[in-house]
């Protein structure tokens, strides 16, 4: 027994939780001492008096334990799972992340890799191609994968097992690495994360959808054929539900419990049926049909996944990219592949006048960099049950357009000195500049212990520290030609016009102001 | 007279893996082989006395019959608590529960709450075909032999065995086995969609054991065979009204069942050698359920079981305070401090809890009448080394009542869909040998080895 175990005073989100959720476990089969009885059929549902069989489980890395009741042994008392900081972690966790060489691929990647996860990874450097096919580049430099996978290495001594494969057009290749490394955790950022890219032409959109909502679906049977209690943890976006303008809340996925249905003098429980969807690009909608594909594959197969919808990320910084230029994770600022934030920090370094499309008051919800991975690592560690499809909105905060701005603004003017001046363009989307906001995101917060570690200002601040430096300055006047966007939601092909300047913001600089 | 083996073959089978010295027995058959005075076991789980008796009689058993009539056939008290884990490890081992460590189907490890399932490498005794000098064995679907472990023969498990590659002695048979489209049991989960797939099931099972039964008895050269059939408890549990009541539609299913089996019997006896051993039984009896009992609804009701969460998912929910709880099917276990993790009774107030308890019991009843027959502390039904292990009380209940002890009932008493339940005084044994002394006055499962051993000494 462990009772000391615990998160700082907190007992951990985790430790509750039972060999249930255990992807360690070998779900064999079930068994109904009433009748002699034993099928091996673990997850038929049954009714009735079949609900009283027992499940028998196995343990992968305790086999003394012979065959037991998976609900009998909590993470608290496994000696599998370690405690730390982000809960209870199984000991040299095995997890695949499948988009390994991207922004956030590899930001997890050194992430898991220094709590002690054994990392495995698969990419086709097709976030590369795509941004040189635009005639962009990442204006954080990153190094070729062979460098990458040296350094982590070399400075972190984390081993990462890499492989080159194309999910969606070298499945058996994915197959064979998935059933060598035998993944506890898979985390899918395999997808091409562009609503601009969807929207340039027919080829592109159908390419977005075709790599996205294919290469999933071949994950899924992949999963149900070789790992089926491995849990997915899959990128969604909270882009999928779009601003309603009715203003219902935007629910974490499924209605919750007590939601209602009232029309026509009745009334219908909504508890537990996924929300309505609302996606305002193809690759959205991309995102949605891979949630339908996956709550399908959870409901056929008794596959286990978080769908993770996360807020626009911003930023640059968690302790492992920062602690090596060739760790560093990419940062690009484009019309295609740059998120708000990234990109009107890399203006004000330039004095590129903040572009808002439209009356800038969209209001989204936003995550940082490093509480994102922090968010990751709390699913990871909290594996859904067998059959457990479930949906977290993964965000700290939700500002409007208009608001980042001003505080990019504040921040550069007063810690570095730099004036910005703001301006509003045509918006070439087709969305509601003004339109109630109401996200709920209470799950990770309330059930994985998620606590915010990084404010707007602080990781803004930590992006100009890092932008400003002379070579990164210099990769984004390169390519500020593809800051004004191009691509139009109708389909004309024009720029953008600018409809106003605003007036520049500049503050006194702070007595602690930073200077490079 | 019991035929030894070569010198040389004893050296061998020292020296080499049990696959290796299998290749090189064969070679030797002609001179391994004894031929005369080999034992052969047909275990029928769950058959009662009674029943075997009546279908003997009514020609659905012709070939049983004519055993009977030439052998000793006699009732036999099963093991308490009278299911199959308990009572075919005692039938194999020759040994009480106190001796093979083997209460039920579900253990708590001490110092846990963990609701564990033991299987054949928890029995702490050894099995007769482990015994010295037993000779080359094949058995087939004993319940309780998984996972398989090396003997000196054949070995494929019965229930629970979920898997049949771990479940089959030497593995070198899975190949075959597959082929036959063996399947260890029925799939029970059949039977709570329908009765007709549950039975078309059972069938597909009986002709694959059948078909391997067939293949091992030429293809190996043993001393001792065992084939059990579980089938036919799974018939009992969900279709006992059937074989009581004649107008039932699956009467004839039931009896059609029991008919195979008898001619199984029938081949086995007509293919036996003169002086071979013919040992039919079962390991407990059957009779009609009335109404299952909730053991730990029981328990909460009465204030002696608390969880901390309400329903509980499993024991690990078991609370600070609770003074016992029960495992299937009526095992009760006093909920000792230093024992389990949230124990609450001192060593020295567990004589009154139990005194308590048996009060408790006691007085239970169903519609006016009394359900629990006898209450049995553990030092009345078990000795030797695991007497400390095992359940502080078990239960017997009157007729027709049925004991369950999972977690999920909400209230104390309830009709499943099971219609038949095992019985403890009515199993049965079935020897093709007339000498009475074989047997012992009043036997009971743990006599088993020492009749085989009688008979493996008769010339």
């Amino acid at each position: 027994m462990t009772g000391n175990r615990q998160e700082g005073n907190m007992r951990a989100h985790n430790a509750q939780c039972t060999c249930w959720n255990c992807p360690a476990i070998d779900l064999t089969g079930k068994v109904d001492f009433r009748a002699c009885g034993q099928s091996r059929e673990v997850f038929t549902q049954e009714q009735g008096d079949e609900s009283e069989a027992y499940i028998v489980a196995e343990c992968k890395r305790r086999p003394e334990l012979g065959l037991f009741d998976p609900m009998t042994i909590t993470f608290e008392e496994c000696p599998e799972w370690k405690s730390t900081h982000y809960g209870y972690l199984l000991k040299n966790m095995r997890v695949i992340i499948l988009g390994l060489d991207g922004y956030l691929g590899w930001t997890l990647a050194l992430w898991l890799g220094s709590l002690g996860c054994e990392v495995s990874g698969v990419d086709n450097f097709s976030r590369r191609d795509w941004v040189k096919e635009r005639g962009a580049h990442t204006v954080v430099p990153i190094s070729r994968m062979t460098e990458r996978l040296h350094a982590a290495k070399e400075v972190l001594g984390i081993n990462i097992n890499f492989r080159q494969i194309d999910i969606l057009k070298e499945r058996d290749k994915l197959r064979e690495f998935i059933e060598e490394v035998k993944p506890e955790a898979i985390v899918h950022y395999g997808e091409c994360p562009c609503a601009p890219y969807s929207m340039i032409d027919v080829d592109h959109a159908t390419f977005v959808q075709q790599n996205n909502v294919l290469g999933t679906l071949g994950l899924l049977f992949t999963m149900r054929d070789l790992v089926p209690e491995s849990s997915l943890i899959k990128l969604g976006t909270m882009g999928e539900y779009g601003t309603p303008l009715t203003g219902r809340p935007l629910f974490e996925g499924m209605f919750p419990a007590n939601a209602v249905l009232h029309w026509d003098d009745r009334e219908w429980s909504l508890g537990g049926e996924l929300t309505p969807r609302d996606p305002v690009s193809f690759y959205h909608v991309s995102k949605v049909q891979d949630t339908y594909n996956v709550y399908e594959a959870c409901k056929y197969w008794w596959l286990r996944s978080y769908d993770v919808m996360q807020g626009v990320i911003y930023g640059v910084n968690t302790p492992q990219v920062a602690t090596d230029p060739r760790l560093r994770t990419r940062l690009d600022i484009d019309e295609w592949f740059g998120t708000v934030i990234n990109r009107f920090v890399a203006q004000a370094v330039i004095g590129f006048p903040l572009t808002m499309y439209g009356a800038g008051e969209q209001i989204r919800g936003f995550i940082g960099l490093e509480d994102a991975m922090q968010c990751m690592t709390r699913l990871i560690t909290h594996p859904p049950e067998p059959g457990q499809y479930d949906v977290v909105n993964q965000m700290s905060g939700f500002y409007s357009v208009n608001h980042l701005a001003h505080t990019v603004a504040k921040v550069a003017s007063k810690e570095f000195a730099i004036p910005v001046t703001i301006q509003r363009v045509e918006n070439p989307r087709v969305e509601s500049d003004i339109h109630p906001f109401e996200p709920i995101y209470n799950k990770l917060p309330d059930q994985f212990g998620f606590k915010p570690k990084v404010t707007l200002e602080d990781e803004i601040y930590r992006m100009l520290e890092l932008l400003t430096q002379p070579h990164i300055k210099q990769r984004i006047e390169e390519k500020k030609h593809l800051i004004l966007p191009r691509t139009w939601w109708s389909g004309i092909k024009k720029q953008v016009e600018t409809l106003e300047i605003l007036e520049e913001i500049k503050y006194e600089p702070s007595s602690t102001a930073y200077r490079p | 007279m019991y035929h030894h083996p070569p010198l040389l073959l004893l050296l061998l089978r020292q020296r080499y893996s049990s696959e290796v010295f299998r290749s090189l027995e064969k070679g030797f058959g002609v001179i391994m082989a004894s031929n005369s005075n080999r034992l052969v076991i047909i275990g029928l789980d769950g058959m009662p006395y009674h029943l075997i008796k009546d279908l003997a009689e009514s020609g659905v058993m012709p070939n049983t019959r004519a055993i009977i009539e030439n052998g000793v056939f006699s009732q036999m008290e099963s093991s308490i608590p009278e299911i199959s884990s308990v009572a075919w490890s005692s039938i194999i081992t020759g040994t009480n529960p106190g001796q093979h460590g083997i209460f039920g189907f579900t253990d708590v490890p001490d110092g846990t709450y963990r609701l564990s399932f033991p299987n054949f490498s928890d029995i702490k005794t050894l099995p007769f075909w482990n015994h010295e000098g037993n000779g080359r064995a094949v058995i087939i679907n004993v319940p309780f032999t998984y996972p398989a472990r090396s003997l000196d023969g054949v070995l494929i498990a019965g229930f629970v065995a979920l898997d049949l590659k771990r479940a089959t002695y030497p593995s070198s048979l899975i190949p075959k086995l597959n082929e036959m489209d063996y399947q260890i049991d029925v799939d029970s989960s059949k039977a709570h969609r329908s009765l007709d797939l549950f039975l078309k099931d059972l069938d597909k099972t009986l002709q694959a054991r059948i078909a391997a039964y067939r293949y091992l008895w030429d293809e190996e050269n043993w001393q001792t065979f065992m084939l059990v059939f579980t089938g036919t408890d799974r018939l009992a549990h969900f279709l006992w009204d059937a074989y009581e009541d004649e107008s039932h539609r699956y009467h004839s299913a039931f009896l059609d069942h029991l008919h195979q089996i008898d001619n199984v019997i029938g081949e086995v006896a007509s293919r036996m050698n003169t002086g071979d051993s013919l040992l039919i039984l079962s390991d407990h009896g059957f009779e009609l359920s009335q109404s299952d009992i909730y053991v730990n609804f029981f328990l909460t009701q009465e204030g002696f079981l608390k969880f901390r969460d309400t329903p509980p998912k499993s024991l690990a929910d078991i609370d600070q305070g609770a003074k016992a709880f029960a495992l299937d099917p009526a095992r009760i276990y006093i909920n000792l401090e230093g024992k389990y993790p949230r124990g609450s009774v001192k060593p020295e107030d567990k004589e009154a809890i139990i005194s308590d308890l048996e009060t408790c019991l006691n007085s239970l009843e169903i519609d006016g009448s009394k359900v629990i027959k006898r209450i049995c502390r553990k030092e009345e039904l078990y000795h030797g080394p695991y007497l400390g292990h095992a359940p502080d009380l078990v239960l017997l209940g009157n007729k027709g009542f049925d004991f369950k002890s999972g977690l999920k009932a909400t209230k104390l008493a309830g009709r499943g869909v099971f219609t038949g339940k095992h019985s403890q005084k009515d199993a049965f044994l079935l020897i093709n040998k007339s000498s009475p002394d074989i047997i012992p006055e009043s036997p009971s499962v743990s006599d088993i080895v020492g009749i085989m051993n009688k008979l493996r000494g008769e010339t």
